[in-house]
């Protein structure tokens, strides 16, 4: 038997983590979806001592960790210093999207606020995949701004062509559709690795936050 | 105190009469350069003198409305819900004053390409309040708009008490501006928010001072600097569509203290002249200042 990987973030229970922090991750917590649908936030976050390890940490060839964590003003304050947090999806978004960058051939540029966001941030809706660190949002390929039906639809279709499962926000100008991005989402995945923190009280977490 | 000393200028004879030749130099220039109309406010923050010509009246506020938008972005930095060097999410989307319908800045009409090359990275709140003031980006205001929002700036105005400021919208909304909703100023509107400023009572000294400086950055100098003396700086801002043209600021004598002056002018869309005619009222009202000063 090899090696074992070892991965260099430390997993942690949001549900342990200060209460500032605690109240804007909402770990375990229900939220609905734009239908109704009541759909549970992560529980388990990796643990992001700085910015030079997020600006360090490649999770693929071709993404590093700092990528999926961009966001603006409009985050919680309590999230906008370090150490910060993201989901532990994030390790299986990763790779997906390395897969759509050597499909397309060129830099695919993650947004601003549009990979991991929590769902407290200003701009994050009804359970936003984002919150889940399931999704991205791309505004530029390479030298093409994604601004239009043309660029969106081609690079959607790419997208579906070599990620199976993978959701692509309809082009549009109303509600739940997309004019100016490509948004590519894998849905509700919560990731808890193998070393994630047992809970104590052996209750099952997500009973104990529900809300 | 200050309106005392406004009524003491007033019957000044030399103050009033070179009020008079200046209101008379106005209706000259009025005629003669083709405007539909001009508006002109100033305030001398020295002698407390203040000179009114068409200053209650309306114009379209054209990009003179970012002097308003700067005020309630320093309101949210007052208020400790921003920091000056807080990133924000470059996005072209804005949503219209008018049912909602989105829209964009079309980067051919903006003087400013280097907010549009950072569509999707962030830019921090003073580098886009720079953006909006120094080359007048039109992505950069709506970006600080739709972060402050509307009501954050119309509260600001009335906290100074400025009634001729009258803000309805973001700028390039096309929708809006076809139902008739737009962001209006007087030339005395304008006066009253830079003696805010130049007084240094927006908020406190320190971000006064920070306004000032991105004022002092303004790189369109055709009107109300173009024909000062090289020494007089002046912390400005122009405002100009295809029926409008504005400058108004903060003039920075060498040797006494500051003026503040708005002069906004409607013309028809052919219209010439128009950063000519601000440049010769700008030096008139410097002259006729320099005259009273040094005694007539």
């Amino acid at each position: 038997m090899g090696e074992s990987y070892h991965f260099p973030l430390a997993v942690v229970d949001g549900l342990r983590l200060e209460k500032a922090v605690r109240d804007a991750l909402k770990p375990g917590a229900i939220v609905r979806d734009d239908e109704g649908r009541a759909r549970r936030l992560p529980r388990y976050f990796y643990e992001i001592p700085s910015w030079d390890d997020a600006m360090r940490l490649k999770l693929t060839p071709d993404f590093a960790l700092w990528e999926f964590i961009q966001t603006d003003v409009r985050e919680a304050e309590a999230l906008r210093a370090f150490p910060r947090y993201v989901p532990c999806a994030v390790t299986l978004l990763a790779p997906s999207l390395q897969r759509f960058r050597e499909a397309v051939g060129s830099f695919v540029h993650i947004a601003a606020n549009g990979g991991y966001r929590s769902p407290s941030h200003g701009v994050s809706g009804n359970a936003s995949p984002h919150a889940w660190a399931t999704a991205v949002n791309i505004y530029r390929i390479g030298d093409t701004f994604l601004d239009d039906r043309e660029a969106i639809e081609r690079y959607a279709a790419m997208a579906r062509a070599v990620l199976p499962g993978v959701w692509t926000r309809p082009f549009g100008w109303g509600r739940g559709l997309t004019d100016d991005h490509l948004h590519l989402d894998f849905g509700y995945v919560v990731s808890i690795p193998r070393d994630a923190p047992a809970d104590p009280a052996g209750v099952d977490p997500e009973v104990a936050v529900a809300c | 105190m200050p309106e005392l000393i406004e009524q003491s200028v007033a019957l000044d004879p030399t103050y009033s009469e070179a009020a008079d030749r200046l209101r008379a130099r106005l209706q000259k220039l009025e005629r003669d350069s083709g405007a539909r109309a001009l508006g002109v406010a100033v305030y001398d923050t020295a002698s407390g003198f203040s000179f009114r010509y068409n200053a209650e009246r309306w114009f379209h506020a054209a990009s003179t409305i970012k002097l308003a938008i700067l005020l309630g972005v320093y309101s949210a930095i007052h208020r400790g819900w921003v920091l000056p060097h807080s990133r924000l999410h470059v996005r072209n989307r804005f949503m219209s004053a008018v049912s909602g319908a989105p829209f964009r800045v079309a980067a051919d009409r903006d003087a400013n390409a280097q907010v549009h090359a950072a569509i999707g990275k962030m830019l921090r709140i003073s580098e886009l309040a720079r953006h909006m003031i120094a080359t007048s980006s039109n992505l950069a205001t709506n970006l600080l708009l739709d972060l402050v929002g509307l009501d954050t700036v119309q509260q600001s105005l009335a906290e100074f008490s400025i009634e001729g400021v009258d803000i309805r919208r973001g700028v390039e909304d096309e929708r809006a501006f076809e139902h008739g909703i737009n962001n209006r100023v007087t030339a005395a509107g304008l006066v009253d928010l830079l003696h805010v400023i130049a007084d240094r009572c927006a908020f406190s000294r320190e971000l006064s001072d920070q306004m000032l400086e991105l004022l002092h950055a303004q790189e369109f100098r055709s009107g109300i600097p173009a024909r000062l003396p090289a020494a007089v700086r002046v912390a400005h801002k122009t405002g100009e569509i295809s029926t409008v043209a504005h400058d108004a600021g903060v003039v920075y004598p060498p040797d006494r203290k500051p003026y503040v002056i708005a002069v906004l002018t409607e013309w028809s869309p052919e219209g010439s002249g128009r950063s000519a005619t601000i440049a010769e009222i700008s030096h008139s009202v410097y002259e006729l200042l320099a005259q009273v000063n040094d005694g007539g």
